[in-house]
C-alpha cells in the first residue's frame, strides 16, 4: 500500500531530516511511528501527503509513484490520504457539520453525497449528536474527532495522523485512539504517529521506531522502546 | 455538472467570505477608495489645469488692421487666404462700415464723439480682422501668411506683437503642467497599485488558515483560489461604486465655489466628470479588476506553492 525506498530528504541547506528510509506498509495495517522530537516523523507523514518532496529515493501509495507528482494531482492524492495533524485546526466560524461538509464541497462533490456521507462520518467518530455546534463547545478530543470524520469524507484507503493526541488528557486520548482502531477495522490503513507510550504499549501494532532520521527498529507487535 | 457546482459553490464561498470577514473587508475596500480618490482627485486637477489652459489659449488671437481704403476685393481676398489656411480656426471680417457701426454703437451716449463723426466726411476707421489660430503653436504661421503679397500692403498693423509673450507664457505653463501632471499621474498610480496590493495580500493572510485546510483536505488550486480573487472583485467593484459616488457629491456639492474661485468662469470640472464618467468608471473599473485579481492571484500564490 505504502512503500518507501531509500527516502533521504535534505532541507536546504543541510538539514538531514530522513536518512535513506525503506518501509513497506500493507494494506489494512495499523503503524505507530515513533521516535523523539526532531526524529523526522512529521517530515514522513508529509512526504506520503506530497507536502514535502524525498530528495532522493521513491515514494509509492498503491501503485501510484507520487516522488514527482505534479502540482495539480496533489489533490487527488489528498483525497485518497486522509489527514490529522495536531495542528491541523477547523474553522472556528463553521459548525461541525460545516466543517466536515467543506472538505466535500472543495472537492465538488454534489448536495446529496454530501448530505449522505456528513452523517455517516460523524456516526464513525460518535459526534453525531453535536453536529451543529461550533468548535469552541467542544472538548479537545470531540475537536480531533470531527478533525478524523473530515479526514474520512473521501472513504481514504490510508488514514495519516501526526500526534492526533498531542494535546489531549488521557480519557480523550482514549476516545480518539478509538476512533482510530474503529476505523482500521473497517479496513482502513491507519498511520499513527505519536509520543504517548501508553498509546503505544495498548495498541500492540506494528511499531516503528525513529531516530536521526533512520529507522532504528521495525517490530510487528512493537512497544515504545524510546525513554 | 460538476463545473457548475463547483461554479455555484465558488461564488458562494466568495459570498460567504465576503460577509463572514466583514471587518477585514471593510478595511480593504476603504483602502481601495483610498487609491482610488487619490488617483481622481490628480484626474480632477489635470482636467482643470488643462481646462484652464484651454480657456487661456482660446482668448489669444491675432488682429490685423487695415488701411481705411482697403476694398472689398482684397478684404475678401485676405480672409479667405486665411481661412484656407488648415492652420486657422476661425477668422471673423470686420469691414469699415460694421466697425464705425459698432463704434457709434459703443459711444451713442457721447455727444462730443458723435459731433466729431459727424464732421468728418469719410469713414475714418478701417476693416479689422480677428484670427484664432487651432494651436497656439501655429501663430508664427499665421504671421508669416499674412505677409502675403496679395494683400499685405493694406495691412496697417498687427497685434500679435503685444501677444507674442503671453502666447509664450501660456505655452510654457501648459507644457510644465502637462509633464508634471504625467509624472504625478505615474507616481499616484504607482503608489496606488502598492496600496491595492497590499491591501489584498492582508486580506489573504487572514485566511491563511483557511487555505491551508482546503489545500489538506483536497482542495484544487483553482478551488481556493477564485473564491478569494473573486473577493477581491467584489471589494474593488465597491470601492469603485463607494469612490464614485462621493466624487459626484463633493462636485455637485463644491462646483459653486469652485466657479467663484475661477471667477466665476466654469473650469468644467463637473462637466468633465459628467461627460466622462462612462469612460473613467470603465476604465478605473477594468484596471481595478486586473489589478486585484493579479494581487489575490499572486498573494494565495504564497501558501499554494509544493
Ligand atoms: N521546513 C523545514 N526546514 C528545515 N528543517 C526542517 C523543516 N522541517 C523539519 N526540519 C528539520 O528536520 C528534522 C526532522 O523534523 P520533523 O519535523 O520531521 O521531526 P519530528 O520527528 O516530527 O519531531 P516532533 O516530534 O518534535 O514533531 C528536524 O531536525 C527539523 O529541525
Ligand atoms: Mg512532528
Amino acid at each position: 500500500m505504502i512503500s518507501f525506498k531509500n527516502i533521504s530528504k535534505v532541507y536546504p541547506p543541510d538539514v538531514h531530516g530522513l536518512k535513506d528510509i525503506s518501509l513497506e506498509i500493507e494494506a489494512g495495517e495499523f503503524v505507530c511511528i515513533v521516535g523523539s522530537s526532531g526524529a523526522g516523523k512529521t517530515t514522513l507523514a508529509k512526504m506520503l501527503i506530497a507536502e514535502e518532496r524525498p530528495t532522493r529515493g521513491k515514494i509509492e501509495i498503491g501503485g501510484w509513484d507520487i516522488t514527482k507528482i505534479k502540482r495539480r494531482e496533489v489533490p487527488y492524492l489528498r483525497r485518497q490520504i486522509g489527514v490529522v495533524f495536531q495542528d491541523f485546526k477547523l474553522l472556528k466560524r463553521k459548525t461541525v457539520w460545516e466543517n466536515v461538509a467543506f472538505a466535500l464541497e472543495v472537492a465538488g462533490e454534489t448536495r446529496k453525497r454530501i448530505k449522505d456521507t456528513v452523517p455517516h462520518v460523524l456516526r464513525v467518530v460518535g459526534l453525531e449528536q453535536k453536529a451543529h455546534r461550533f468548535p469552541t463547545q467542544l472538548s479537545g478530543g470531540e475537536q480531533q474527532r470531527v478533525v478524523i470524520a473530515r479526514a474520512l469524507v473521501h472513504r481514504p484507503k490510508i488514514l495519516l495522523a501526526d500526534e492526533p493526541t498531542g494535546n489531549l488528557d488521557t480519557m480523550n486520548t482514549a476516545d480518539v485512539i478509538d476512533v482510530l482502531k474503529k476505523i482500521n477495522s473497517f479496513g482502513s490503513t491507519v498511520v499513527l504517529v505519536t509520543h504517548n507510550r501508553e498509546v503505544v504499549n495498548s495498541l500492540k501494532s506494528r511499531v516503528i521506531t525513529i531516530a536521526g532520521g533512520r529507522v532504528i527498529s521495525d517490530k510487528a507487535h512493537g512497544k515504545y522502546i524510546l525513554n | 455538472m460538476l463545473i457548475l457546482t463547483s461554479t455555484g459553490r465558488i461564488v458562494v464561498f466568495a459570498w460567504k467570505n465576503f460577509i463572514r470577514n466583514a471587518w477585514i473587508g471593510l478595511a480593504t475596500v476603504f483602502v481601495l477608495l483610498l487609491a482610488l480618490l487619490s488617483v481622481n482627485v490628480l484626474i480632477g486637477v489635470n482636467a482643470m489645469a488643462s481646462s484652464a489652459i484651454k480657456i487661456l489659449e482660446q482668448k489669444i488671437d491675432v488682429s490685423v488692421y487695415f488701411v481705411p481704403e482697403t476694398t472689398q476685393a482684397i478684404l475678401d481676398q485676405a480672409r479667405s487666404y486665411m481661412s484656407s489656411l488648415p492652420q486657422t480656426s476661425s477668422v471673423e471680417l470686420l469691414t469699415a462700415d460694421q466697425a464705425l457701426e459698432q463704434f457709434k454703437e459703443r459711444h451713442k451716449n457721447d455727444p462730443t464723439i458723435n459731433q466729431a463723426l459727424d464732421e468728418l466726411e469719410e469713414n475714418p476707421l478701417g476693416a479689422s480682422m480677428v484670427i484664432k489660430a487651432s494651436k497656439v503653436d501655429y501663430y508664427p504661421f499665421l504671421m508669416e501668411a499674412l505677409k502675403n503679397p496679395q494683400f499685405s500692403f493694406a495691412i496697417e498693423s498687427k497685434t500679435y506683437d503685444d501677444h507674442a509673450v503671453a502666447i509664450e507664457r501660456v505655452k510654457e505653463i501648459s507644457q510644465t503642467v502637462r509633464y508634471f501632471g504625467a509624472i504625478l499621474t505615474l507616481v499616484f498610480v504607482i503608489f496606488s497599485i502598492l496600496i491595492v496590493y497590499n491591501a489584498i495580500r492582508v486580506a489573504i493572510y487572514t485566511q491563511r488558515e483557511e487555505i491551508g485546510i482546503m489545500r489538506l483536505v483536497g482542495a484544487s488550486n483553482a478551488f481556493v483560489r477564485l473564491p478569494l480573487i473573486l473577493d477581491g472583485i467584489f471589494f474593488a467593484l465597491l470601492a469603485l461604486f463607494l469612490a464614485t459616488g462621493a466624487i459626484f457629491l463633493t462636485l455637485t456639492f463644491f462646483d459653486p465655489y469652485i466657479r467663484s474661485f475661477f471667477d466665476g468662469n466654469d473650469p468644467g470640472l463637473l462637466s468633465y466628470f459628467f461627460d466622462n464618467s462612462g469612460r473613467i468608471i470603465l476604465y478605473e473599473a477594468l484596471v481595478m479588476i486586473v489589478l486585484v485579481s493579479l494581487s489575490s492571484w499572486a498573494a494565495v500564490g504564497r501558501y499554494l506553492k509544493k
